[in-house]
């Protein structure tokens, strides 16, 4: 009996800890280290990340994307697209409340609405250029085009389409929207989603608080967030940061350097969490027939762009950068984006593919090519030296030129370069975005390349109003191909969001377009 | 003090140079390359989007006509809106300026209290053992980069030993001394390794000096000696040193809080520069030029004070 | 004074009795010990470095220090020691280069303002009031932005601030060397002033400039490596001191000797150029003064 004792005692332990692992706890408060500061955190000027990426934690929307990328009700009950598909219709849930307890109405929907497609305020209007008319009847929300749009329903998801409350909004101080939207949100806003804000101090801290009346109900039955309360501090420095959340100051940390995430993961006291995202790195290749300076442009050539893709081999750069936390691209888009189309890796490595590819273009003694890189950036260094080391051999002299963020922006626009380094991750949940920016010509001359394929731009057109989802569905495979075989990127890979928690803290998710999700974590006491 | 007619001199010299600076800066930041409309929307706008950004900022304005209004707007006190922070910047700086203040304060005094007493131990005798000791310890403390003694504190007293917070700043007064000990102490170790060598310097010299080894001869009590001849003349040397080395200090400022993760002007101005933040820059700027000159003027004011030499003339 | 009218055989003596005073202070041998270990390696790194500062070697990565590779090896299995050494060349160039221009500009800005006085000497202290209203370190982060990240474009910067400094310490010792009998006898023999300034004014005032110098490259080296650590100066895979620092500040816990050796680097490097300085301020103190 005495030796049985203990066994019963541990057994009946790992049964508590067992279960209580299982069952989600109400309450308390968990601090999270971010890498930089919101400004205003407003559906409308949201413009950088840490801004949108807050955003639905504040504002809700009516339609909510799944945990596997679909759309799912939010706000409104459902949606009904005309079979013209020229108007939708949206019903609100019965009994909606703001923060503070007044009613979340149809003229809030529609106040929201008509704000977030004023293209005078600001730069997301665009997303919903679509909508000819917002309007309310009680409950009911209807949405009239001016022509069929495939992505309106995503955009509904989208946190330029949260909503606010109209009464609130409209009494902040302020002589235009700007003004009162920053009114509004340092006086603590009132919120539709799962937390308000309690407390800010700008460029230090900022304290969310659980919305008591947010509707949508956690696994309990009862309303989230389960959290009472998050607190977040600002640590720019990633070394800091990771030193602040071993020290057990904070309970998590964003933007851990991919160098230290196995370090990290082998810590018992941490999580290593790898957020699945729609982020991409890859570097835009000039392919106008001369440079800015009016020499010819080796590049315009499609067979030397294919050529240097051949010889970069991802597998060792997805190890030195990501630490092998990345994964080749597929196609132009991640492919957790809708629609993605991609079977395998593109270009694998293929020194002897390059090397006659070159040929065939006329290139087989070599040639200069300008490589610009994000200065400070440890990343864009090792990417510069294992690209000239892999090209070298293919007579391909690689020059490194260093400039800061806003110079590449500069040189992107003027087409001032010949590869330079980018990144992207999607804001919305739809391939339509990432695919204009990095290759529809008339918007940003397809990231900059100046890359003009006919084909692909008339697809591209005729997509962003294709209301048969198969027929899109085809066209973006279409497009996805054509993308990959003119090769106006060095396509390089995918990477995860890596965030560290503390073991006690669990539920906390970053969504694969990078929003911060606090509504259903929770913590264990 | 200074007479009245010197102080009015020395404050109309800062007209022409502020003039100089607002000039300066204002140029400066034009020449940049980018601009805040690309930096702010970098990755997602289109050309007709950043020609309207760089509208409403007015941007698109001559250059002649935006510097007029830049100088009119900060003689009434406008500094404009930044255009990363989307507020107005005579705001954002006030709520950040006191935070480096503390910092830059907080580092002179632990810098006082390290150095002092050690400069007097190392001066009362030279090149013993004992002076050579301080000299090389102090030494190091001078040659290594402020971001460097950063880190290591930071991991050993802070992550390892945790007497510190890891970076950030406090809530009161109390927890602020604390919160910023390790930052203000990696300043501090650079700033104090100056005055050391200053401040012995001075003690030897003054030490040697025929009024002091005249006042000793005249039977005053060396404690007297001290405080009236040796401690004045040597505080000359290091109020002067200070006050130059302000610029120094802001510097140091700048990186600590970058590595700390302190919420000053100092890693504020890096962020406006990569952000080609003009009106932040700007007034900035302006601020770290009018702390400077009144630290300038406070240097000198200190100096003919404790100095009677310099008042007469 | 008798600097003017000394023979060159005089000179010459004077110069030996001085090196051999410099040598009989330990604190002088060591530091000049210390400068020519660092600039051997700056010279030749090639010869002294046992491995290729950049090559990556995959199956070495983080290890600790070995005979193999005795300061350890970084994340990309580059040998700490070769980028060490290789570093010096880098650092030690910016020592030279970011200070001698400045030292030059400075020195002739300085003389003639001081020399000259009047108008010259007003509008040169309005610019030097502007220039030293930035922090140091702004200003050379802001001229940084609008050159570009890089070396040469740092020298640029800070010598386009540091000037300043070098101008007023001479400004200030060519007025006070300008009321002595000797200039005031160079211009009764009808000596151009050019000769006045270079030949008889600066000789005598150049020994705290000289001082200052061998503190300032301790400094340049400093700010160097911070504007590194910063991501604006020496750009990577380049090594740097601020570079390997800031390289290895993600693994102070796991890899130290990546931080810590570079560290040690600069340290060193500071204390031989500040010892160097420190034991010439002495030697060439005027006595008497």
């Amino acid at each position: 009996m005495k030796r049985l004792l203990p066994i019963l005692l541990g057994a009946a332990l790992g049964l508590a800890a067992a279960t209580s692992a299982l069952a989600i706890e109400r309450g308390g408060a968990m601090t999270f280290a971010r890498y930089d500061d919101s400004t205003v955190i407003d559906p409308v000027y949201a413009d950088r990340n840490p801004d949108l990426w807050m955003v639905t934690g504040l504002y809700e929307t009516l339609l909510r994307n799944g945990p596997d990328g679909s759309i799912v009700p939010g706000l409104a009950e459902g949606y009904d697209v005309a079979a013209d598909g020229l108007s939708i219709k949206l019903k609100l849930r019965d009994g909606l409340k703001f923060s503070d307890g007044s009613a979340l109405t149809g003229a809030d929907v529609v106040f929201s609405l008509d704000r977030a497609r004023n293209p005078e305020l600001g730069p997301w209007a665009g997303l919903l250029g679509a909508v000819d008319k917002a309007s309310a009847d009680g409950n009911q929300v209807t949405l009239t085009l001016k022509n069929p749009d495939p992505t309106i329903v995503s955009i509904l998801a989208t946190f330029n389409t949260g909503i606010m409350p109209k009464a609130a909004f409209e009494k902040a101080a302020g002589a235009n929207d700007q003004e009162k939207a920053r009114a509004f949100f340092e006086a603590g806003p009132v919120t539709s989603g799962p937390f308000t804000m309690k407390s800010r101090v700008q460029g230090s801290s900022m304290t969310f608080e659980r919305n008591p009346n947010y509707w949508r109900p956690g696994t309990d039955g009862k309303p989230l967030p389960y959290l009472d309360q998050v607190d977040f501090v600002i640590i720019p420095d990633d070394a800091t940061r990771i030193l602040k959340l071993q020290a057990g100051e904070v309970d998590a940390a964003e933007f851990i350097p991919f160098a230290r995430v196995g370090e990290l993961g082998a810590d018992p006291a941490l999580k290593m969490e790898l957020f699945p995202s729609t982020r991409i790195v890859y570097a835009p290749i000039n392919t106008r027939e001369t440079r800015k300076d009016g020499s010819k442009n080796p590049l315009a050539d499609a067979k030397v762009r294919q050529a240097l893709n051949y010889a970069t081999d991802k597998n060792v750069l997805i190890k030195l950068v990501t630490f092998d936390t990345g994964k080749p691209m597929t196609s132009l888009m991640s492919a957790a984006t809708q629609l993605h189309y991609g079977p395998e890796p593109l270009y694998p490595y293929n020194p002897e593919k390059a090397k006659q590819l070159l040929e065939e273009a006329g290139l087989g003694g070599g040639f200069e090519v300008t490589f610009t890189t994000l200065a400070g950036s440890a990343d864009d260094a090792t990417l510069f030296t294992a690209l000239q080391q892999m090209w070298s051999p293919l007579g391909v002299n690689l020059k490194v030129e260093q400039v800061d963020n806003p110079t590449r922006g500069e040189k992107n626009r003027s087409g001032d370069f010949d590869i330079h380094t980018y990144g992207w991750a999607n804001d919305v949940n739809d391939p339509a975005q990432v695919t204009g920016w990095l290759g529809y010509y008339k918007q940003r001359q397809a990231v900059g390349t100046g890359w003009n394929n006919e084909e692909f731009n008339a697809l591209f057109e005729k997509s962003n109003v294709e209301v048969d989802p198969a027929k899109r569905k085809d066209e973006y495979k279409k497009m996805q191909e054509i993308y990959a075989d003119g090769a106006p990127l060095l396509f390089l890979f995918e990477t995860p969001f890596a965030v560290a928690v503390s073991k006690s803290v669990e539920g906390y998710v970053q969504t694969p377009l990078g929003a911060n999700d606090f509504s259903e974590a929770w913590r264990a006491k | 003090m200074p007479s009245l007619s010197y102080l009015m001199a020395r404050l109309l010299q800062i007209i022409p140079t502020f003039l100089l600076v607002m000039i300066f800066i204002f140029l400066f930041v034009r020449l940049l390359p980018g601009d805040p409309a690309i930096a702010m929307a970098e990755a997602k706008a289109t050309d007709a989007q950043l020609e309207q950004i760089r509208h409403n900022l007015g941007l698109d304005q001559p250059l002649p006509i935006q510097f007029l209004l830049f100088v009119t707007n900060t003689l009434t006190g406008d500094l404009g809106r930044s255009i990363m922070l989307k507020a107005p910047v005579t705001e954002i700086i006030l709520t950040r300026l006191p935070t480096t203040i503390f910092l830059a304060l907080y580092s002179v005094l632990l810098a006082i209290c390290l150095a002092g007493p050690l400069a007097f131990l190392a001066a009362a005798r030279v090149n013993s053992a004992l002076d050579v000791t301080i000299r090389s310890v102090f030494q190091v403390g001078l040659s290594m980069p402020v971001f460097y003694i950063g880190l290591v504190l930071l991991t050993v007293l802070a992550a390892q030993l945790r007497w510190f917070p890891v970076g950030g700043y406090g809530t009161s007064f109390l927890d602020n001394l604390h919160h910023l000990m390790l930052p203000a102490l990696s300043v501090a170790l650079y700033t104090s390794a100056i005055i050391l060598r200053n401040l012995r310097a001075s003690l030897i010299e003054v030490l040697d000096a025929d009024y002091v080894q005249f006042a000793r001869a005249k039977g005053l009590s060396p404690h007297i000696v001290m405080t009236r001849h040796v401690l004045r003349n040597a505080l000359v040397s290091t109020v002067t040193l200070l006050g130059l080395s302000i610029g120094n200090l802001m510097s140091g400022t700048l990186v600590t809080e970058t590595v700390f993760a302190v919420p000053g002007v100092g890693r504020l101005m890096l962020e406006a520069i990569f952000a080609r933040d003009y009106p932040l820059i700007q007034g900035l700027t302006l601020t770290f030029a009018v702390l400077v000159s009144v630290v300038f003027l406070l240097t000198d004011i200190v100096q003919s004070w404790l100095d009677p030499r310099l008042r007469q003339s | 004074m008798s600097i003017v009218l000394q023979s060159p055989s005089r000179k010459a003596s004077r110069v030996n009795a001085f090196i051999g005073r410099a040598f009989s202070r330990p604190s002088f041998v060591i530091g000049f010990a210390i400068l020519a270990l660092s600039i051997a390696l700056a010279l030749f790194p090639q010869l002294l470095a046992p491995y290729d500062p950049l090559a990556f070697d995959l199956s070495a990565i983080q290890q600790g220090p070995s005979l193999a590779h005795p300061f350890g090896t970084d994340n990309f299995g580059r040998d700490v020691l070769s980028r060490v050494i290789w570093a010096y060349r880098v650092d030690m160039q910016m020592a030279f280069f970011a200070t001698i221009f400045a030292l030059l500009i400075g020195v002739t800005v300085g003389a003639f303002v001081g020399y000259y006085g009047g108008i010259a000497d007003t509008i040169f202290g309005r610019c030097v009031d502007a220039i030293i209203t930035f922090p140091f370190l702004v200003l050379v982060i802001a001229i940084v932005a609008v050159l570009g990240p890089g070396l040469i474009n740092m020298y640029v910067a800070i010598t386009a601030v540091n000037w300043v400094y070098y101008a007023r310490l001479t400004r200030a010792e060519i007025m006070a060397q300008k009321s002595n009998d000797y200039a005031a006898a160079g211009r009764v023999l009808g000596y151009s002033d050019r000769r006045i300034i270079f030949r008889h004014l600066l000789p005598n005032a150049i020994s705290p400039i000289i001082v200052y110098w061998m503190t300032d490259m301790a400094l340049a080296i400093l700010l160097g490596s911070s504007l590194g650590y910063l991501g604006l100066g020496a750009q990577p895979p380049a090594a740097e001191w601020g570079v390997l620092i800031a390289e290895g500040r993600n693994f102070l816990l796991t890899a130290w000797w990546m931080s810590l050796m570079p560290g040690i680097a600069i340290v060193l490097t500071g204390l031989g150029f500040s010892l160097v300085g420190d034991a010439l301020a002495d030697l060439l103190r005027p006595k008497g003064r």
